[in-house]
C-alpha cells in the first residue's frame, strides 16, 4: 500500500474494524471539528462495527451520533469527556465516562446525570469549568452503569507523563478505593509523537504497565478530535479560538496531527509500537486489543431499550390535572369546548364542529397523543391564569380540538384551516404547537411551568450556533495573529456569500476585487481565506433557544443532560433536531413584543376608565378598523407596518378578516418572487377574470381569486385530483420541494386525475401550478394566526390610540425608531409629554391633559378612522428608562417616592448620581421645582452643578425631611448672576436628543423648515392629497431602508423619510436611480429627494425617487445664494455670481409643482 | 554524527503496514525488529498556503544490508506516499 499516513486503508471488511471509545465530535465546540454523521460514515467505511462518541463536557452530539450510527448500521456507544475533582475540590484531570448498554437505560441515565452534575457544580459557583466530584461519579457508576477511563490527561496519566511512577500508582489506588469494582479502566493513547513529548510511545507503554501491575484492564483509544488527518489544521484553529491565542503563541499546541479516526490497521500498528517500547507480559498486545473490544461490547447501547429513541414520553396524567384516562378526559373537554365555542354560531356550525372534533380525535387516539393535547392546553391555561396574553400560532391553529381546548383562539372551520396540515397518521413526527405570549412575561411563564410541572419534567431547549462568515474570519485572523483592525475590515465585507465559498466569491464578485488583489499579494491573507472556509458552519457554542421548552415525565433528567442557561433555568444539551428522535415534547413559547404592547394598552385603558377590554372577543368586522388599515396609516400595526406592507395593504384594500390572512401570506419571499401579489390583485380588483382552471377547483381557489397561496389549497387540490385524502396530500405537498420526488408525484397525479375525470389539458395546467409552488407559500393556519394580532392592534389603534401608542412606546415591538411613534402620536392628536420626575414612571402612561393644554408642538391631527370616544384630551408621558445613563435603582427610587415637594426632597429621597441629576435638569424633568418656568432652567442646572459633597452609598428606602429648599433665584444684574452656559443656544429638542435620544417636544428637522419653505418641499402629510405622477421634492431624516424581495431579482430600495409632519414618506429607488445616485441611496442621513408620486391603490401613495441630495449641502447652497444676493445688492458687480448660484440651486429643485411648506408646519 | 542522505528510496511494507525493507543504491536493506514511527508537527502558518498535513512522518528503523553491521536510519514518508531516506545515524 502506498497511501500516505500510517496504514490507512478503506478496504477493511466488516468485523475487522477498530472500536473507537474516545471520540470528540464538532459538537465539542472549539475542540472537535468533525460532525457526528461524517465520523459514523468514516467508521463504517473503515469496517468498524462500533463507534462511541464522547464529547467534552456533554452529550451535545449524542442524538445525532445515535441516528448516524443507526443509518450506517453500526453499533453506537456514548460517553463524555469530563473533568473530575476530589472531595477537597482538588482537580483530578479529565477522564472519559462511558455508559454501559444492555442495562435498560441505567447506564445512559447515569451518564446524563453525571454530565448534569458536572455542570451543576459549575453553576453553584464552585468552579469555572464543568467538573464532577469523584464521589458523585462513584455513586452514579454503581450497579455497573458506567466505566471510567483514566487516560493521559487524568491525574494518573499526568503523573506517568512526568515519570512519577509511584505517585501514579498511589493516585490509581485512590481511584480504585473510591470507585465501584470493575468501573475503572486505564486508557492507552499514543499519537506517535517525538520521544519526550506528550503523546509519545513512552508514557503509553508505562500506562499499559501500570494496568498490568494493578490487574486492571487497559484499552487503546486514539483520543480522536477529527475524522481525517487533513482536519488537523482545523483542530489547530479550534485550539487558538478556545484559548484566544494566536497559533504561534499557543502554550500547548497539538503535539502532532495524529488524533484522527484511524482505521484498524493503523491502530494495531500503534498498539504494536506501544507494546514493543516497554517490557510487558506475553500476550500484552492481544490483551490490549481484546479488552478494547470487550469494553466496546459492554458500551454498545440499544437505541430503543437503553435510550428510548423514538418513544414519546408525555407528562404523567396527574401532572396535567387528569385523574382518569387522558383520552376520556380529552373527549370530555373537547366536546364541552365545542359546545361553548360554537354556541353563538348556530346549530349547523355546532354540528359541523362536533363532526370535525370526532374526526380529529380519531387521529389523536390512533397516534396516542391525548396527553400531548392536554399538556399544551394545561400550559395555555397556566399562562392565561397569570393574566398574560397568549396566542397560538402554527399549523396547530388548524385544529378544532385546539380551539375547543382554548389552546388556540382562531376558529379553524370558517377560516378554511385543515387539521391534516397539523397532524395525520401519515405525519409521524411529534406535533408542534407554538404559543406567542407577552415578551415581557416570558421568563415568568417559564418559571411558572417549571413550578407547575416540576423541575424534573421541564427543561429549556438549547440551540447550536454555528460559525458564519464574520465569526469565521475573525477567529481565523486571531489564529494567524493578524491585526484586529485588518481582520475587522475584511469581516465587514463577508456578507451575501458563504464563508466556505470565500475563494470563489473573491474571484467572482467585483466589489471584492480590492480584497482579492490584497489576497494575491499576501501569503497570510491567502491562508486566511482557506482557514475561514474551514471554520464555516462548524458548531461554535450552544445557547438557550429563544422559545423552546421541553416537557416530559419524571424520566426527563435520565434522558437529557442539562446545564444552566443564561437566565438560570436548566437547559437541555439537546437542540430542536434532537427532540423528535428522543421523544421529547417541545413547546415553542415565544415572547412577542406586540402582545406585551397590547396588554399594556388594555391595562392602561382599565386604569384610566375602569373598563376592561377583552381583545379576544372584539368583533372581527369593525368597519372603522378596516378603514384605518385601508388608509395605509399602519405604523405600529402588527405585521403591516413595513413600507412594503403599507404599499401592499393600500393596493389590496382589505375589507374582511380573511383579507388580512391573505395579505400577510402574500407578503412572503416565495409569493413575492412568483408574482403572486400582482396576479391576486388583478383578479381581486376585477382587472382580469379569476382563472380557476377547472370548475372543480373553484371552491378551493375562490378565496384567493384563482391564485394558489396557501398550503391548505395545495393539499385540497391534491385531494381533489387524486382522492388521496388530505393526510397523504400533505405528504405530497411537503415533497414538492424535493426535485427527486417530483416525477413520482406527477405520475401518480396524472394517472389518478385522468381516472377522476379531469381532461389532460387541465391536468397539465394544474400540475405546472403545483410543481411551481414548490416549497413556497404559507400555511393558512400561520397567516390566520398572524392576522388576529394584526386586527387586534389595528382595532386598538383605531379606537384607543393613546393607550395603544403608550404600549408601543413601552415595549417597542416594531421596526421603526421611537421618534416615529412619537410623530404618529402627535399626528393622532395625542401629544407625548416631556420627562418629569413628578409624573414619569417606568413605562409610558397616558395622562389626562389639563383643560386648555395645547401639547408641545401642534400639528393638525390626521383623523384615524373614528376619532375615539369624546372625553378629556390625553397625552402620553415619557418613561424614565429613556434617560440615558440612569440606573435602574435610581429610577425605582424616583417612582417609589413620587411626588416630590421640593428639589431638596427629591435630592434626599432619590439621591441621584450627579450625571443623572444634571441630565434630568437639562431635559426639564426637574422643571416642576422652578414652577415650570423654562427660562429659569439654567439657574437650576447651575445650582445642581454647584452642589458639592462626597459620594455615599444609598439605601433603597431613603428617609427624607420634607423641607422646602427652593432654588435660589439668581436675580439682579444678569451679567453677574451665576448661570449655566450649557443651555445657551440649545433648543429643547437638542437637549432631549442628547439625554434621551428621543425628541418629544419638537422634531429634529424643525431647524430645516424655513429651508423647506424656500425650496418648495412637500410635507409628508400632504402627499396623500396629490394625484399620481406629481413631481415633488421631499425631505426628511432616514428612518428605515428596506430591500424587499422582488420578482426578477432586481433590487428595489425603499427609503422611509420622516419630516415630522406625519407618517413616514416612502421613497422607492428603482434600479436605474440606484445606479445614478450610488452609495448615498444607502448612506445619506438627512435627505432631499426629487421624484414623482406613485399611487398604490385608493389610499396608498409613495414617491419614486429620481435624485437625491444631502440636506446639509442644499442648506449650504441656499445660504451662499443669500449672501451672494446681499452682496449683489451692495455691489451690483456680483450679480453674475448670484445668478450662477441661483442656477445651481435651480438644478437641485426644479419641480413643476411647488407645494410650499406651510407656515403652520414650519 | 548522523549523515544526511536525502534520497528517494523504494520501501517494501509488511502486511501490517510497517516498513519491512528498503532498497538504497540497488541494495536491499532489511529492517530488524519493530520499527517506530514518529510524527513531528510543523509550524505551518509560517509557510505558504494551508497544508493537508500538519506533521511529517518519520520512521526510525534498524536495518542491515546483507550480513553487514546494522545501522539506524530515518525514513520519511511524504504526503504523496513516496519515501525518502533522510538520515543514516550510523
Amino acid at each position: 500500500m502506498n497511501e500516505p499516513g500510517t496504514g490507512r486503508s478503506g478496504t477493511a471488511g466488516p468485523g475487522t474494524g477498530f472500536p473507537h471509545l474516545h471520540v470528540a465530535s464538532a459538537y465539542s465546540t472549539h475542540y472537535g471539528v468533525t460532525l457526528p454523521e461524517a465520523l459514523a460514515g468514516q467508521a463504517r467505511a473503515q469496517g468498524a462495527s462500533f463507534l462511541a462518541l464522547t464529547d467534552r463536557d456533554g452529550l451535545y452530539g449524542a442524538v445525532k451520533h445515535l441516528r448516524a450510527c443507526g443509518a450506517e448500521g453500526i453499533r453506537a456507544g456514548l460517553g463524555a469527556d469530563l473533568a473530575v475533582h476530589d472531595d477537597d475540590r482538588l482537580p483530578l484531570g479529565r477522564v472519559v465516562v462511558l455508559a454501559h448498554g444492555g442495562t435498560s437505560g441505567r447506564g445512559y441515565a447515569a451518564l446524563c446525570r453525571a454530565v448534569s452534575a458536572a455542570h451543576q457544580a459549575m453553576s453553584t459557583g464552585t468552579g469555572r469549568e464543568p467538573s464532577i466530584g469523584r464521589s458523585e461519579l462513584a455513586e452514579l457508576a454503581g450497579l455497573r452503569a458506567l466505566t471510567v477511563l483514566l487516560g493521559p490527561v487524568s491525574d494518573v496519566g499526568e503523573a506517568i507523563g512526568r515519570r512519577a511512577t509511584k505517585e501514579a500508582g498511589a493516585r490509581l489506588t485512590a481511584w480504585q478505593g473510591s470507585m465501584p469494582t470493575g468501573s475503572v479502566c486505564l486508557e492507552v493513547v499514543c499519537h506517535l509523537a517525538e520521544p519526550g513529548s506528550r503523546g509519545s510511545v513512552t508514557p503509553a507503554t508505562r500506562m499499559l504497565a501500570l494496568a498490568e501491575q494493578n490487574g486492571l484492564p487497559a484499552v487503546l483509544t486514539n483520543a480522536v478530535r477529527y475524522g481525517e488527518p487533513e482536519d488537523a489544521v482545523t483542530a489547530d484553529l479550534a485550539d487558538a479560538a478556545r484559548t484566544l491565542t494566536p497559533l504561534a503563541e499557543l502554550e500547548q499546541p497539538q503535539t502532532n496531527g495524529q488524533a484522527w479516526l484511524k482505521p484498524a490497521g493503523a491502530m494495531r500498528q500503534v498498539a504494536r509500537m506501544v507494546v514493543d517500547a516497554g517490557l510487558h507480559d506475553d500476550g500484552a498486545l492481544t490483551r490490549l486489543l481484546r479488552d478494547t473490544d470487550m469494553l466496546a461490547d459492554r458500551c454498545t447501547l440499544d437505541p430503543q431499550a437503553d435510550i428510548g429513541l423514538g418513544t414519546p414520553r408525555m407528562p404523567e396524567a396527574r401532572v396535567i390535572g387528569v385523574t382518569g384516562d387522558p383520552l376520556a378526559e380529552l373527549w370530555k373537554r373537547g366536546r364541552s369546548g365545542v359546545d361553548e365555542r360554537y354556541a353563538a354560531s348556530g346549530r349547523t356550525a355546532v354540528e359541523t364542529a362536533h363532526a370535525r372534533l370526532e374526526y380529529e380525535m380519531a387521529t389523536v387516539e390512533h397516534l396516542g397523543f391525548a396527553s400531548y393535547f392536554l399538556t399544551v392546553a394545561r400550559v395555555a391555561d397556566l399562562v392565561r391564569g397569570m393574566g398574560v396574553r397568549i396566542q397560538a400560532r402554527g399549523s396547530g391553529v388548524g385544529s378544532v380540538l385546539n380551539y375547543a381546548l382554548h389552546t388556540s383562539s382562531v376558529e379553524p372551520i370558517a377560516n378554511g384551516l385543515l387539521w391534516e396540515r397539523f397532524l395525520s397518521p401519515e405525519r409521524q413526527t411529534l406535533p408542534d404547537i407554538d404559543l406567542d405570549v407577552e415578551s415581557a412575561r416570558r421568563h415568568d411563564i417559564y418559571r411558572a411551568i417549571f413550578q407547575t410541572f416540576g423541575a424534573d419534567r421541564v427543561s429549556l431547549m438549547s440551540m447550536t450556533n454555528a460559525y458564519r462568515g464574520r465569526g469565521a474570519v475573525r477567529d481565523a485572523g486571531l489564529a494567524l495573529g493578524m491585526d484586529a483592525g485588518q481582520v475587522s475590515a475584511i469581516a465587514k465585507q463577508m456578507w451575501r456569500f458563504n464563508a466556505r465559498d470565500f475563494r470563489r466569491a473573491l474571484e467572482e464578485k467585483p466589489e471584492l476585487e480590492p480584497l482579492a488583489a490584497e489576497v494575491r499579494a499576501s501569503q497570510q491573507l491567502d491562508q486566511l481565506v482557506d482557514l475561514t472556509a474551514r471554520l464555516d458552519r462548524l458548531p461554535r457554542h450552544i445557547s438557550v433557544h429563544p422559545c423552546g421548552v421541553i416537557l416530559s415525565d419524571a424520566s426527563l433528567l435520565d434522558r437529557t443532560p442539562v446545564q444552566a442557561s443564561g437566565m438560570g433555568l436548566p437547559m437541555s444539551q439537546f437542540d430542536k433536531h434532537d427532540m423528535d428522535p428522543m421523544g421529547l415534547i417541545k413547546l415553542d413559547i415565544l415572547g412577542v413584543r406586540m402582545q406585551s404592547a397590547m396588554a399594556h394598552a388594555v391595562e392602561e385603558h382599565r386604569r384610566l376608565t375602569g373598563e376592561s377590554i377583552d381583545l379576544d372577543r372584539i368583533p372581527l368586522d369593525d368597519e372603522p378598523t378596516f378603514e384605518l388599515i385601508r388608509s395605509t396609516r399602519t405604523l405600529g400595526i402588527f405585521q403591516l407596518e413595513s413600507p412594503g406592507q403599507m404599499e401592499l395593504v393600500g393596493k389590496l384594500q382589505p375589507e374582511v378578516f380573511n383579507d388580512l390572512t391573505v395579505e400577510i401570506s402574500l407578503f412572503r419571499p416565495g409569493p413575492m418572487q412568483n408574482n403572486m401579489p400582482l396576479l391576486y390583485l388583478q383578479a381581486r380588483h376585477g382587472e382580469v377574470v379569476p382563472d380557476y382552471i377547472h370548475p372543480r377547483f373553484e371552491p378551493i381557489l375562490r378565496e384567493t381569486r384563482g391564485v394558489v397561496i396557501f398550503h391548505e389549497q395545495v393539499m385540497r387540490l391534491f385531494d381533489e385530483l387524486t382522492g388521496c385524502g388530505l393526510g397523504k396530500a400533505d405528504v405530497f405537498r411537503r415533497h414538492l420541494g424535493k426535485p427527486e420526488q417530483l416525477p413520482l408525484i406527477e405520475a401518480y397525479v396524472r394517472e389518478q386525475a385522468l381516472g377522476r375525470g379531469f381532461p389532460p389539458a387541465v391536468i397539465d395546467r394544474i400540475w405546472t401550478v403545483l410543481a411551481g409552488f414548490g416549497s413556497f407559500g404559507f400555511a393558512k393556519a400561520h397567516g390566520a394566526a398572524f392576522a388576529l394580532p394584526t386586527y387586534q392592534s389595528a382595532w386598538l389603534k383605531t379606537h384607543h390610540p393613546a393607550v395603544f401608542l403608550a404600549g408601543l412606546l413601552t415595549h417597542d415591538p416594531g421596526m421603526w425608531p421611537k421618534d416615529l411613534l412619537v410623530a404618529e402620536a402627535r399626528a393622532l392628536g395625542v401629544p407625548v409629554l416631556p420627562l418629569d420626575v413628578q409624573h414619569s414612571v417606568l413605562d409610558y402612561r397616558v395622562e389626562d391633559l389639563p383643560p386648555g393644554h395645547a401639547g408641545p408642538v401642534q400639528v393638525e391631527p390626521v383623523t384615524a378612522g373614528s376619532p375615539g370616544p369624546a372625553g378629556p384630551r390625553r397625552g402620553i408621558r415619557l418613561a424614565l428608562p429613556e434617560l440615558s445613563g440612569s440606573t435602574a435603582a435610581e429610577r425605582a427610587r424616583i417612582v417609589r417616592h413620587q411626588p416630590f415637594s421640593s428639589l431638596q426632597d427629591f435630592r434626599d429621597r432619590v439621591r441621584p448620581r450627579r450625571s443623572s441629576f444634571e441630565a434630568l435638569a437639562r431635559v426639564g424633568a426637574l422643571d416642576s421645582f422652578i414652577g415650570y418656568d423654562r427660562e429659569r432652567r439654567h439657574e437650576l442646572l447651575a445650582h445642581i452643578q454647584s452642589l458639592r459633597g462626597t459620594a455615599v452609598a444609598v439605601h433603597d428606602d431613603q428617609l427624607a425631611f420634607d423641607v422646602d429648599l427652593p432654588v435660589p433665584r439668581y436675580t439682579g444684574d444678569r451679567f453677574t448672576a451665576v448661570t449655566s452656559l450649557e443651555l445657551r443656544g440649545r433648543t429643547q429638542t437638542e437637549l432631549e436628543l442628547r439625554d434621551l435620544s428621543l425628541a418629544v417636544s419638537g422634531h429634529q428637522l424643525a431647524r430645516f423648515y424655513p429651508l423647506f419653505a424656500e425650496l418648495g418641499v412637500t410635507p409628508a402629510s400632504a402627499l396623500a392629497d396629490l394625484p399620481g405622477g406629481t413631481e415633488v421634492l421631499l425631505a426628511g431624516v432616514r428612518r428605515a431602508t428596506n430591500t424587499p424581495p422582488m420578482r426578477g431579482g432586481r433590487r428595489v430600495v425603499f427609503v422611509s423619510l420622516d419630516d415630522g409632519t406625519g407618517p413616514v414618506a416612502n421613497v422607492v429607488f428603482f434600479h436605474d436611480a440606484q445606479e445614478r445616485i450610488g452609495a448615498p441611496v444607502f448612506q445619506t442621513r438627512h435627505l432631499l429627494v426629487r421624484g414623482r408620486t406613485r399611487r398604490s391603490g385608493a389610499k396608498g401613495v409613495s414617491v419614486t425617487g429620481d435624485s437625491l441630495w444631502d440636506l446639509a449641502d442644499a442648506a449650504r447652497l441656499v445660504k451662499q445664494r443669500h449672501s451672494a444676493e446681499r452682496a449683489a445688492k451692495n455691489a451690483a458687480g456680483d450679480e453674475a455670481r448670484a445668478e450662477a448660484l441661483a442656477a445651481e440651486l435651480a438644478a437641485v429643485a426644479p419641480t413643476n409643482v411647488r407645494h410650499l411648506w406651510s407656515a403652520r408646519s414650519a | 554524527m548522523p549523515q544526511i542522505i536525502d534520497i528517494r528510496v523504494d520501501v517494501e511494507l509488511s502486511a501490517d503496514g510497517d516498513p519491512r525493507a528498503f532498497t538504497w543504491d540497488r541494495f536491499e536493506h532489511t529492517i530488524i525488529g519493530q520499527p517506530q514511527a514518529v510524527f513531528t508537527r510543523t509550524r505551518w502558518w509560517e509557510n505558504d498556503g494551508v497544508p493537508t498535513r500538519i506533521d511529517t512522518e518519520l520512521w526510525r528503523v534498524d536495518a542491515a544490508r546483507g550480513g553487514e553491521e546494522q545501522h539506524r536510519y530515518d525514513l520519511r514518508r511524504d504526503v504523496d506516499g513516496s519515501w525518502v531516506l533522510a538520515l543514516d545515524w550510523g
